[in-house]
C-alpha cells in the first residue's frame, strides 16, 4: 500500500506534460486504477479491519489527488508560458492607422475666429453671395458713381445684381433686420469676389470676416480693445496692435489696423517688410449714414465695424507663400493642416 | 501721389526734418507713405568739364577724354555717343558707389580710365522722367555750373520722393499745395504758397467765347494770352517736374503741368492760332471721333463730354486734348481752359477709352471748386515770368465759382464718446485751428468753417476723425464694449455645416474649397444643377463666367489635378452654398478616388466604390439624425454624369436628396480622371426636416438567437427587398437581418444569386422558446419562398 502512494507521487513528479499526467492519473485514480484496486481488496478483510483499511486507502487517494492538482496547475502554467512566448510579433511593422482627413486651412482660421467671437457673445450672420447692388454699395454708404467704387472692381450680373465684393453686404442686411434694436453684436463671414487677376497675393475669390457692434456709447477705444484681444488670440499673447487713420465709406473715423510682426516680434523682417508691423484689418466707427439708412438713430447709438481677410491671416499664420495654394487643393498641401490646434 | 521733399520744402520749412520722420508722421496721420525714395544715388560725384575728347584708337564707339574736376584732371574712357569737348558733365570719381556699380581705376583697351562720366539713368533716376537722349547718353549739364562741386546737390538731385497712397476721400492731396497745408498743420508750421491772388483778373477785353451746353460741365473758364514765347523751362521747374517723374517738354506745357500738380486743377492750353474759331463750347451728344494729343483716334460716345470750337471736337474733356490744336514750337498765342467736369462721366469715358491721365484722375476724384481761380492766377503769373506772356486778355467764364464755405459743428462730448478719449477743448480747438478750419466755440459746441479744398468733411464724425488722427491713436487705451451680455452661437445651418465637416474629416476625407466661378460647360452637368445659373457681364475669362450651380462639376478639376500629380488614393469633400439670383442652397459633395490603404501588409486595403460612397451618406445622415429607414437609394439609369448602373438617387422620405455613385466612364475620360466615386447632397433640405433627437432606449436583456440562412434568388432581386420581406415576418421578434455573403457563379444556376443572411431573433419581454424560434424560422423561409420565389440553399 505504501508503495502505491510513493510510486504514484514519484510518477506525478516526473510528468513533463498534461497528457503524461492524465495517463498517470488514469493509472491510479480511474475506476480500474490502482487506488480502486486497493479498495477492491477490502471485501477480503474482516469487519473490524475494514474501517482502518478504508481510511488508509482514502488517505492515499486524497494525497494523490492533491499532488495531481498541484502538478496540473504547474504544468498548465508552464504550457501557458510556452504559448505566450509563441505570440511574439514584430513591433516595428507599420501600423494600421485610422484614416483621418483635414479641414481646409481657410476653414480652420475662419472657425478659430468665429469661436473667439462667439465666446465674446457674438452671433454669426451670413448672407447671399449673389447680392443686390443696393446692399453691397448703396447701404454701405457707397452711392452710384462714387469714386470709392473704383476701389472695388465688381463682378456684375446685371444692373441690379452682383457677386458681393465684401461682407459689408451682410452687415447692411443684418443692420436692417435688427430694425433699430440694440445690441447688435455679430460677425459676418463669407466668400467675396473682386475682379482681380489671380497671382501670389491676389485672388478673385476670397473669404472675409467682418464684425459689427452697435450699442450705446460704443467707441473707437472699444474697437481697439476688441481687436487687441483678437490679435493676441490669432498670433500670440505678446502681440500689440496699432491704428493708422484711413478711409472706408462704411466707417468714420476709419483706421487700418497693424499687428506687431509675429515672426520678428516687431524688430523687422521680410514678412513685415522690415517695418515690424503687418497690416491685417480695416475698421472704424459705423458711418452715421449707414446707421440712419438701416433705421438706427446715430444721435443715440454708435457702433464699430471691422473686416479682415481670412486668406491673409492663413498666409501669415502658416507662412504660406502664395494665395493660390489655398484654391489649388493639392492634397500634399492640405495634409500640412492635418495637425491643427 | 509722388511728393518731392525739395518742392514741398518751397512752401513749408522742412530743413530740419528727415524724409523718414516726415513719412512716419504722415503715415500715422492717415497719409500712408508707401515709399521714401531718393531720386538719385551715388557717392563721390562731382561736376566736371570735358577738356579733351578724342576717339579711342582701338574702338569704334569709345572716346578718350580728360575731365577737369576742379582739383585735378582725370583720364576717363567714355562709351557715350554724345560726349564732346567743352561739356559740363557728372563725374563719378574712383571709389564712387552708384546704384549698380562701384567705380574703380581701370585700363580700357590700353587707355587709363580713372572715373566715369554718368547718365542720369546710372544714378538711379526714374526713367519715366528722362528723354531717350538722356537714357542713351551722358547727362550734358548747364554750362554755368561750377566745376568741382558735389554733383547731386548742385543739380537738385539730392532730393527724396515720398510716395503717398491717397485714400479716395482726400481728393485735396491731388494738389501739392494741400499736402503743404496738411504738413504745416501736422508740424504746426507756417505755410507760404506762391499764390498771387487775383493775378489773372487783369487783362484787356476778350473776344473769346466760352460756353457749356451740358450739365456735366457746370463751370468753365477761358483766358486768351495773345503772345508767348516757347523755350526751355527754368531749371528749377524742370527739376521739380522730373523729380516727380514728369518729362519736361517746353516752358508753356510745363507750366500747365506744374500748376496742375500744385493746385490740383488740370488746365488745358490750346494754340490760339490753331483754334477753328475763338470759342470753346463744351458739349455732349456727339457721335464722331477725335484724334488726341498722343495721336490715337478715339471714337466718341454720346455721353462723353467734348470740347468743341466751331463745331469741331478739339478735346476729350478732362482726359486729353486734341492733336489739331496742341502747343508746339511754333505756338505764339494761347487759350487756357480750366473747367469742372462730372467726375462720374470722366470716370466712364476714361474707362471706356482706357486712358488714365494725370488730368482724368484728378477730375474723377473731385476738385476743389476754387482751384480754377488759383490755377488761373498761378498759370498767368508763371507765363508772364517764364514765357514772356503779353497781350493778356480778361478771363471769360461760364458758370460761377461758389465762394460759400460749409460750416460743420461738433460737440466736445461727441468727440470723446466716439473716440473713447478725454480730449480737452483746448486740444480740439488747436487742431481745428492748425487745419485752418477757423473754429468758433460756444458751450463746448465747436463750429468749423471747412476750407473749399476739404471735400471730405461734411458731418460731425468727419471732424472727430480729424481730432483722432491729429492726437494719434498710439495712446488710445483699448476697452471692451459695455453692453448687455449676449449669447454667442452658430445658427442651425452653421452648426450643421460644422458637424458635417468634423464627421467628414473623421471619415478620412479632406476638405477642399474650389472656385465658385466656372465655365458654362460646368453648369450643364452635375447633380441637379440649379436652374438659371447667373453669369457675369464682364468676367475675367470664359473659364470663370458662370456662378456654379452644382459642386461636383467643379470639384472634378481638383480630382484631375491631384491624379495628374500622381496622388491616386484620396477622398475630398466640400460644403458650400450655391447661388443664383433666385436661390441660395446649401450643398455637400464628396469625391473618392482609388482605394483606402489602411495597412497593406495586412491586406487591409478597401476599394473606394459605390458602397463606400453609400456608407458615407448613411453614416452622415444617421449622425445628423435621419433614421436610415427614411432613406432610399433608387436607380439612376438615365444618368450621363454617373455610371447609369452603379449610381443611385438618394431620397429621404421619398424626396430627392442627392445622387451618389461611380462617375460615368465617358465623363471620366473627358475630365481626365479615373477610379472616381462621388456624391452630392442637397443638405439645405435637412434644415427643414424633422430630425431624430438623442433618446434613451432600454437595453434588451433577453437572449437573442442567431440563425444563418442562404437563399438562392433571381439576380434582379435587390437585397433591400429580401430584407423587407424578412423583416415583415415579425416586427418585434426580428432584431436584425445582416447580409454576410453574396455569391454568383458556377455553384448556382445562371441568372440566380445566392444571398447568405444572419437573422437575429429576440423578444423584448421573454426568452424565446424552442417552438417559437422554429416557428419564426419556418415563417421566414416560407415568406422568402412565397414573396421572393427563393430557394433555400444547402451548403
Amino acid at each position: 500500500m505504501e508503495n502505491v502512494l510513493n510510486e504514484g507521487l514519484l510518477a506525478i513528479e516526473v510528468c513533463q506534460n498534461l497528457t503524461d499526467l492524465q495517463n498517470v492519473r488514469n493509472a491510479y485514480l480511474s475506476k480500474k486504477g490502482l487506488v480502486q484496486q486497493l479498495m477492491g481488496k477490502m471485501k477480503d478483510l474482516s469487519a473490524e479491519d475494514k474501517p482502518a483499511y478504508g481510511a488508509q486507502v482514502n488517505q492515499i487517494k486524497q494525497s494523490l489527488e492533491s499532488a495531481f492538482k498541484l502538478k496540473e496547475e504547474a504544468l498548465q502554467e508552464a504550457a501557458f508560458d510556452v504559448q505566450l512566448q509563441k505570440g511574439r510579433i514584430d513591433l516595428s511593422l507599420p501600423s494600421a492607422m485610422p484614416l483621418v482627413g483635414t479641414l481646409h486651412p481657410l476653414t480652420i482660421v475662419q472657425s478659430e475666429i468665429e469661436q473667439f467671437f462667439m465666446g465674446m457673445g457674438y452671433l454669426v450672420k451670413e448672407g447671399p453671395e449673389v447680392e443686390l447692388d443696393y446692399y453691397n454699395f448703396e447701404r454701405a454708404n457707397i452711392p452710384q458713381d462714387h469714386p470709392a467704387r473704383d476701389m472695388q472692381d465688381t463682378f456684375y450680373i446685371n444692373a441690379e445684381w452682383l457677386l458681393r465684393t465684401h461682407t459689408t453686404a451682410i452687415q447692411t442686411r443684418t443692420l436692417e433686420a435688427y430694425k433699430g434694436e440694440i445690441p447688435v453684436k455679430v460677425i459676418c463671414p463669407g466668400k467675396v469676389f473682386r475682379k482681380d487677376d489671380d497671382d501670389a497675393t491676389h485672388s478673385h475669390q476670397f473669404v472675409q470676416i467682418e464684425g459689427l457692434v452697435v450699442g450705446i456709447k460704443i467707441s473707437l477705444a472699444d474697437l481697439k480693445g476688441t481687436l487687441e484681444l483678437l490679435a493676441k488670440h490669432l498670433f500670440g499673447e505678446s502681440r500689440v496692435i496699432r491704428f493708422r487713420p484711413s478711409y472706408f465709406q462704411f466707417t468714420e473715423p476709419s483706421v487700418e489696423v497693424d499687428v506687431s510682426c509675429h515672426i520678428c516680434n516687431g524688430k523687422g523682417c521680410s514678412t513685415c517688410k522690415q517695418s515690424g508691423w503687418i497690416e491685417i484689418l480695416g475698421a472704424g466707427m459705423v458711418h452715421p449714414n449707414v446707421l440712419r439708412m438701416a433705421g438706427f438713430d446715430p444721435e443715440k447709438v454708435s457702433g464699430f465695424a471691422f473686416g479682415l481677410g481670412v486668406e491673409r491671416v492663413a498666409l501669415l499664420k502658416y507662412g504660406i507663400d502664395d494665395i493660390r495654394h489655398l484654391y489649388t487643393n493639392d492634397l500634399r498641401f492640405l495634409s500640412n493642416f492635418r495637425r491643427f490646434e | 501721389m509722388k511728393v518731392s521733399m525739395q518742392w514741398l520744402g518751397r512752401y513749408v520749412d522742412l530743413t530740419d526734418i528727415k524724409a523718414e520722420t516726415l513719412a512716419d508722421k504722415l503715415t500715422l496721420a492717415g497719409l500712408e507713405v508707401e515709399g521714401v525714395d531718393p531720386i538719385a544715388q551715388g557717392s563721390n560725384l562731382v561736376i566736371g568739364e570735358v577738356v579733351f575728347c578724342e576717339a579711342h584708337p582701338q574702338s569704334d564707339h569709345l572716346s578718350i577724354t580728360k575731365v577737369n574736376v576742379g582739383d585735378e584732371i582725370l583720364d576717363i574712357v567714355c562709351g557715350a555717343p554724345n560726349v564732346a569737348l567743352g561739356q559740363k558733365v557728372i563725374v563719378a570719381k574712383v571709389g564712387a558707389v552708384l546704384p549698380e556699380i562701384t567705380i574703380k581705376a581701370s585700363n580700357i583697351k590700353g587707355q587709363a580710365s580713372n572715373g566715369m562720366i554718368c547718365s542720369l539713368l546710372e544714378l538711379g533716376v526714374n526713367p519715366k522722367a528722362l528723354s531717350d537722349d538722356q537714357k542713351n547718353g551722358i547727362e550734358v549739364l548747364d554750362a554755368s555750373l561750377e566745376v568741382g562741386q558735389e554733383a547731386l546737390h548742385a543739380l537738385g538731385l539730392d532730393d527724396v520722393i515720398l510716395d503717398i497712397k491717397q485714400t479716395p476721400n482726400r481728393s485735396d492731396f491731388n494738389a501739392l499745395w494741400s499736402v503743404a497745408y496738411e504738413v504745416g498743420a501736422l508740424l504746426d508750421r507756417e505755410v507760404k504758397l506762391p499764390w498771387q491772388k487775383d493775378f489773372a483778373q487783369k487783362g484787356s477785353k476778350s473776344d473769346l467765347v466760352i460756353a457749356s451746353e451740358t450739365a456735366k460741365c457746370p463751370l468753365i473758364y477761358g483766358k486768351k494770352i495773345g503772345q508767348v514765347s516757347i523755350k526751355a523751362s527754368p531749371i528749377w521747374m524742370r527739376r521739380d517736374l522730373e523729380a516727380v517723374g514728369m518729362k519736361s517738354i517746353n516752358n508753356v506745357v510745363d507750366i500747365s503741368n506744374y500748376v496742375m500738380l500744385e493746385t490740383g486743377q488740370p488746365l488745358h492750353f490750346y494754340d490760339g492760332a490753331k483754334l477753328p474759331k475763338m470759342e470753346i463750347i463744351v458739349k455732349d451728344g456727339l457721335n464722331e471721333s477725335i484724334t488726341t494729343l498722343d495721336g490715337s483716334d478715339l471714337p466718341l460716345d454720346v455721353q462723353d463730354i467734348v470740347i468743341t470750337s466751331n463745331n469741331q471736337a478739339i478735346g476729350l474733356a478732362g482726359i486729353m486734348g486734341g492733336e489739331d490744336s496742341k502747343i508746339d514750337e511754333q505756338t505764339t498765342s494761347l487759350v487756357i481752359e480750366a473747367a469742372q467736369f462730372s467726375p462720374s462721366q470722366i470716370r466712364h469715358t476714361s474707362r471706356r477709352v482706357n486712358l488714365l491721365t494725370e488730368a482724368s484722375q484728378r477730375f474723377v476724384k473731385g476738385l476743389d471748386p476754387q482751384s480754377i481761380i488759383k490755377a488761373l492766377d498761378r498759370a498767368t503769373e508763371l507765363l508772364v515770368e517764364h514765357a514772356d506772356a503779353q497781350l493778356i486778355e480778361e478771363t471769360v467764364c461760364c458758370g460761377e465759382v461758389s465762394k460759400d464755405l460749409l460750416k460743420v459743428s461738433v460737440h466736445l462730448q461727441h468727440i470723446n464718446d466716439l473716440l473713447g478719449t478725454k480730449v480737452s477743448l483746448e486740444t480740439a480747438m488747436d487742431i481745428f485751428t492748425r487745419l485752418q478750419f477757423t473754429p468758433v466755440e460756444k458751450d463746448s459746441w465747436i463750429e468749423c468753417t471747412i476750407p473749399s479744398t476739404r471735400l471730405d468733411i461734411s458731418v460731425a464724425e468727419d471732424l472727430i476723425e480729424e481730432v483722432g488722427r491729429f492726437i494719434g491713436y498710439a495712446d488710445l487705451k483699448g476697452s471692451l464694449p459695455l453692453m448687455p451680455t449676449t449669447q454667442g452661437s452658430y445658427d442651425a445651418r452653421q452648426a450643421m455645416r460644422q458637424r458635417l465637416r468634423q464627421h467628414s474629416v473623421g471619415f478620412g476625407l479632406n476638405e477642399v474649397i474650389t472656385y465658385s466661378l466656372v465655365h458654362e460647360d460646368k453648369t450643364k452637368m452635375g447633380v441637379y444643377p440649379l436652374e438659371n445659373p447667373a453669369s457675369l457681364l464682364s468676367p475675367l475669362s470664359e473659364e470663370r463666367r458662370f456662378i456654379r450651380n452644382n459642386l461636383l462639376a467643379s470639384m472634378l478639376e481638383t480630382v484631375a489635378y491631384n491624379q495628374a500629380h500622381k496622388i491616386k488614393d484620396f477622398g475630398i469633400f466640400e460644403v458650400s452654398n450655391l447661388n443664383t439670383i433666385a436661390v441660395n442652397q446649401e450643398r455637400y459633395a464628396f469625391v473618392l478616388s482609388g482605394q483606402v490603404e489602411r495597412s497593406i501588409w495586412q491586406k487591409q486595403v478597401y476599394p473606394y466604390d459605390y458602397y463606400a460612397a453609400k456608407g458615407i451618406v448613411e453614416r452622415l445622415l444617421s449622425e445628423l439624425g435621419v433614421n436610415l429607414s427614411r432613406v432610399r437609394f433608387e436607380n439612376n439609369e438615365a444618368s450621363t454624369f454617373f455610371h447609369p448602373l452603379r449610381s443611385a438617387i438618394v431620397k429621404i422620405d421619398n424626396k430627392i436628396f442627392g445622387v451618389i455613385g461611380e462617375i460615368h466612364p465617358k465623363l471620366a475620360k473627358a475630365q481626365d480622371v479615373s477610379n472616381v466615386v462621388m456624391g452630392e447632397l442637397i443638405i439645405e433640405q435637412l434644415l427643414s426636416m424633422k430630425l431624430a433627437k438623442v433618446r434613451f432606449t432600454p437595453v434588451n436583456k433577453m437572449p437573442a438567437v442567431v440563425r444563418d440562412i442562404a437563399l438562392v434568388v433571381d439576380e434582379a432581386i435587390q437585397v433591400s427587398e429580401i430584407e423587407k420581406v424578412i423583416k415583415a415576418v415579425s416586427k418585434d421578434r426580428i432584431q436584425s437581418v445582416q447580409i454576410f455573403d453574396v455569391y454568383q457563379g458556377d455553384k448556382v444556376e445562371t441568372g440566380k444569386k445566392s444571398i447568405a443572411l444572419k437573422i437575429v431573433y429576440q423578444a423584448n419581454d421573454h426568452t424565446l422558446s424552442e417552438e417559437e424560434i422554429t416557428q419564426l424560422y419556418t415563417n421566414t423561409i416560407e415568406a422568402c419562398k412565397k414573396g421572393l420565389n427563393a430557394q433555400l440553399r444547402i451548403a
